[in-house]
């Protein structure tokens, strides 16, 4: 009889590391299937290109050298710039307020684009095309895509414009990732039935949240909007401390709790349909509609910013990603090896969090996908009828909005769109591969 | 079925409740005065040159917005915040307030002190002074006001210093001075009895039922939206208007995407594998990314005159031709307006439908009965379009249920673009005016629309495949 038992275990852990095993091959099978689809393995590499022009596009396209020698000194100036940029330096007396291009080097490397997208070039203003006779030295210094009316450089907006793209893409879908998987899974795997607290804890957790917004951001209202018009360090810095407070109140009431609960008329069970409350909290986010709500939102904003429109699209961008991860996570709890671990005692949680949601996570990685796609559109569209994005700052849609000024000037409506279109199609293209890939159906 | 229905409707409740929670919040943190900006747009009357006219205008207009009400049922703050509060009439006044009382912590000196600067203040406007003092009185006058947005010790006495310095400089001002010592004495008081650590006290007011959302929300449960800041008339018909023509341009482009959608899903779905539909995939996967105000102005720079073709007008711009023109003659004007728009509406949701169509059909074609169908020899049209057609509907009926919101804001950008007077036009515009009755009313309906929409495409859902039932239970 012992031995019986004794057997089980390691019948068990056999399956279990045959699952991971298989959930090992199940994503080589994944990334085969995908390396198929030679449409969507071209979009990732157009990706992994874009990335890269975000990531050195201060080094593509500056108004300042690579590396010049100057009055017998060697200087990197665009690295010096990013240093600056950072705080981490300053610039010596001699570069404070000039011009890069009119200073007399000994030698001296430009970037490929010598432009920012800022740069006023006076003499090729008023839109002047690819096409047309530029007023430049040399080809050197020629606008590839023209210019816009001020004469800004259209090839240099392009490239920093992918950064813009780029971040707001990947930044709004990580805080939508985040939220999503967070109560996708809660919803899944609590449903409405698993979740019992104590009384007491539950009347200690519901203070603990109320004193801790209370004191974590009513009482630092003041705090957090000093901190806003500081810019995006001092708000990260400011809401780590609101949110600590926020959980230390939490983990002081939940150790309460467990005092508490030897009380008897404290200790009473009560059931919290978890799967009911988060359901009912996206079929409310969903009929919002969101690009209205967006809209709004950053309208109400005194001082629009990139940042806020990330977190904009990513506060509402959540719910496809909570819904897949709940529906999976329902399936998965029901599912034989998930039931039979927890007949044996094993700890439930930890076999969903190690074996059942990485599974959950591959239609995700689609949602992601598809909605880097959407945010990207969203922040092209906000840029594109000025609500929201700062003014200053350049992007592919600002761009294109400025070519409804001037009609004539058709690079300016060419590119950026251009680029829109790219980035949008081959981020669907990837979705569109990784939904064959992951989609069992397809499996052979 | 209809137990079903009414539970769908009873959800409908707490999720209003929580969209109207979630408009209002977005509406009382706006930027901006909605006092100020409506009474600016009637300043050309001369009126506001008095000051105390101007300020009993805008106690007036404050009033007859209904915002001289509290905001809510009740509120949860900090000891220090006051209950009357938001009877101070000037937001800007409010905010510096509210952020004195958090900072120092004792309201009845706080009030005291606006009361003084009030008090101040009158009296500064009603004091003669000779010609050459005028530009000392100006700037006496300046620094006060700046008093009433500045809630920042250090700032406060500079201000405080700079007043004192004109004040004690000319005998002309020395009627004001046993208010101005008052003040000083005052700012003085709050510094040094000061009790800044009130605000970790919690504090619940209950207002009543006499507030600004109860008020906002019954009014628009009767209908009853507001008015517009910008011309004053009722939003409701403001309203009525746009949504002519933003339901005429919705309910062409759905019609004609639907229409061009299904039978190339099905096309699409049949011939699966031949040359021409590979291209046709491809090519609907492209129109479906190309984001459409980029074709849009595309298609005004190159069509629409300018350097280029001139087959459209350029801009929509309605009511060119007069109310007496023939009909037929407005009729083909307005199409041919309409034309462009339509377009750019359509192409990227009937490429996104035939998508769906396509790939609904797929499923369906690989299943048994289909096979069944065609193993009894019937033909191959019947098959696909009897027996295949109503079960891969399905997906399209879920795109369906976005119809209805589509219907009001679908068309934003567009409408944008091609200055169409539609809904999506004027909310943007309302927007950037700070006109926000408007912004609220659309963002109401479009919420309730889209939960109509959800509750129709269930319903459908059961009327196109009865295996889904209500009666046991969702899911």
């Amino acid at each position: 009889m012992t031995e019986e038992i004794k057997d089980i275990p390691i019948i068990i852990e056999e399956r279990e590391s045959k699952n991971a095993g298989a959930s090992e091959s199940y994503w080589q099978i994944v990334r085969k299937q995908f390396k198929k689809n030679k449409l969507a393995v071209w979009s990732l590499r157009i990706i992994m290109l874009f990335a890269i022009i975000a990531l050195l596009s201060d080094f593509i396209a500056n108004e300042r050298p690579l590396m010049c020698t100057y009055q017998g000194n060697t200087y990197f100036p665009v690295f010096k710039g990013i240093a600056v940029d950072w705080g981490l330096g300053e610039w010596q007396d001699d570069f404070k307020n000039i011009t890069w291009k009119d200073l007399e080097y000994e030698s001296v490397i430009w970037p490929p684009v010598p432009y920012l997208p800022q740069n006023l070039d006076v003499l090729n203003s008023n839109s002047v095309s690819p096409m047309d006779d530029q007023e430049v030295e040399s080809t050197r210094w020629k606008h590839w895509l023209g210019t816009d009316e001020i004469g800004r450089d259209v090839l240099s907006g392009m490239i920093h414009g992918t950064k813009t793209a780029l971040l707001v893409g990947l930044i709004s879908m990580g805080i939508a990732a985040l939220i999503g998987i967070l109560m996708g899974s809660l919803a899944g795997y609590f449903g409405d039935d698993k979740l019992k607290m104590t009384i007491a804890s539950i009347i200690l957790n519901v203070m603990a949240l109320f004193f801790g917004i209370f004191y974590g951001f009513g009482n630092r209202s003041y705090t957090l909007g000093e901190a806003m018009a500081e810019g995006m360090g001092a708000v990260a810095v400011e809401l780590v401390i609101s949110f600590t407070i926020i959980i230390v109140l939490l983990l002081l009431a939940n150790l309460f709790a467990k005092v508490l609960s030897n009380i008897p008329l404290l200790s009473k069970k009560v059931t919290i349909p978890l799967d009911i409350i988060i359901s009912r909290l996206i079929e409310i986010m969903v009929s919002v509609p969101t690009l209205f709500l967006i809209i709004s939102i950053s309208a109400t904003v005194e001082k629009p910013s990139v940042a806020i429109v990330m977190v904009i699209i990513g506060l509402t961008s959540w719910t496809g990603i909570a819904r897949f991860m709940r529906a999976e996570l329902l399936r998965i709890r029901r599912l034989e090896y998930v039931e039979a671990a927890k007949a044996l005692g094993y700890n439930e949680l930890r076999t969903i969090v190690k074996h059942a949601i990485p599974n959950a996570l591959s239609p995700v990685l689609i949602a992601i996908a598809f909605g880097i796609a959407a945010a990207i559109l969203i922040e092209a569209t906000l840029s594109f009828i000025g609500i929201g994005m700062p003014a200053e700052e350049i992007t592919w849609g600002s761009m294109l909005a400025m070519s409804r000024q001037t009609p004539s000037a058709w690079w300016l409506a060419i590119f950026p769109g251009l680029a829109i279109f790219i980035t949008v199609t081959v981020y669907n293209l990837v979705g569109e591969g990784l939904t064959d890939a992951i989609d069992p159906k397809q499996k052979k | 079925m209809l137990k079903y229905i009414i539970t769908r409707l009873l959800i409908f409740i707490p999720t209003l409740v929580a969209i109207s929670l979630l408009t209002f919040i977005i509406s009382i943190n706006t930027p901006g005065d909605p006092v100020d900006s409506m009474l600016n747009q009637s300043s050309n009357t001369g009126q506001s040159s008095d000051k105390l006219a101007s300020e009993q205008a805008y106690i007036e207009q404050r009033a007859k917005l209904g915002l001289d009400k509290p905001l809510f049922y009740f509120s949860i703050t900090n000891a220090t915040y006051s209950d009357t509060l938001y009877r101070v009439h000037k937001k800007s006044h409010r905010e510096t307030l509210e952020k004195l009382s958090f900072k120092y912590g004792d309201w009845p000196q706080i009030a005291n002190y606006y009361s003084l600067i009030k008090k101040f203040e009158n009296q500064l406007f009603l004091l003669n002074v000779s010609d050459d003092l005028a530009e000392d009185y100006r700037k006496l006058k300046e620094f006060t006001n700046s008093l009433y947005t500045t809630a920042d010790e250090k700032t406060a006495t500079t201000i405080i210093s700079n007043i004192d310095f004109i004040v004690n400089g000319d005998k002309e001002f020395i009627p004001v001075r046993p208010n101005f010592t008052a003040l000083q004495k005052a700012i003085i008081s709050i510094v040094q009895n000061q009790s800044p650590h009130q605000h970790y006290i919690p504090k619940f007011i209950w207002y009543g039922f006499d507030n600004q959302y109860h008020n906002w929300i019954s009014d628009f449960i009767v209908g009853d939206f507001g008015i517009s800041y910008k011309d004053k008339r009722p939003v409701s018909s403001v309203l009525w208007d746009a949504l002519q023509w933003t339901v005429l341009l919705s309910t062409l482009s759905i019609i004609l995407a639907y229409l061009v959608a299904i039978p190339l899903g099905i096309k699409t779905a049949v011939d699966k594998g031949s040359k021409t539909e590979k291209s046709i995939t491809a090519t609907l996967f492209m129109l479906y990314s190309l984001p459409n105000f980029w074709i849009a102005t595309l298609l005004i720079i190159f069509l629409c005159g300018g350097d280029y073709l001139d087959l459209f007008p350029p801009a929509f711009s309605l009511g060119k031709l007069p109310e007496s023109a023939p009909f037929w003659d407005r009729f083909f004007d307005t199409t041919h307006r309409l034309v462009l728009p339509v377009f750019c509406l359509t192409y990227a949701s009937f490429a996104f439908i035939s998508r769906q169509m396509r790939g609904g059909m797929l499923n369906v074609i690989e299943q048994d009965f289909i096979r069944t169908a065609r193993a009894k020899g019937l033909k191959e049209n019947t098959v696909i379009w009897k027996h295949a057609l109503r079960n891969s509907l399905i997906p399209i009926i879920t795109l369906f249920a976005n119809v209805f919101p589509l219907a009001i804001s679908g068309s934003f950008v567009i409408e944008f673009i091609f200055s169409i007077p539609g809904v999506g036009k004027l909310t943007l515009e309302a927007l950037t005016a700070r006109n926000y009755p408007i912004v609220y009313t659309v963002l109401m309906f479009t919420a309730i629309l889209t939960l109509i929409g959800n509750l129709v495409a269930d319903l459908l859902y059961a009327f196109v495949d009865p295996r889904i039932s209500f009666s046991s239970g969702k899911k």
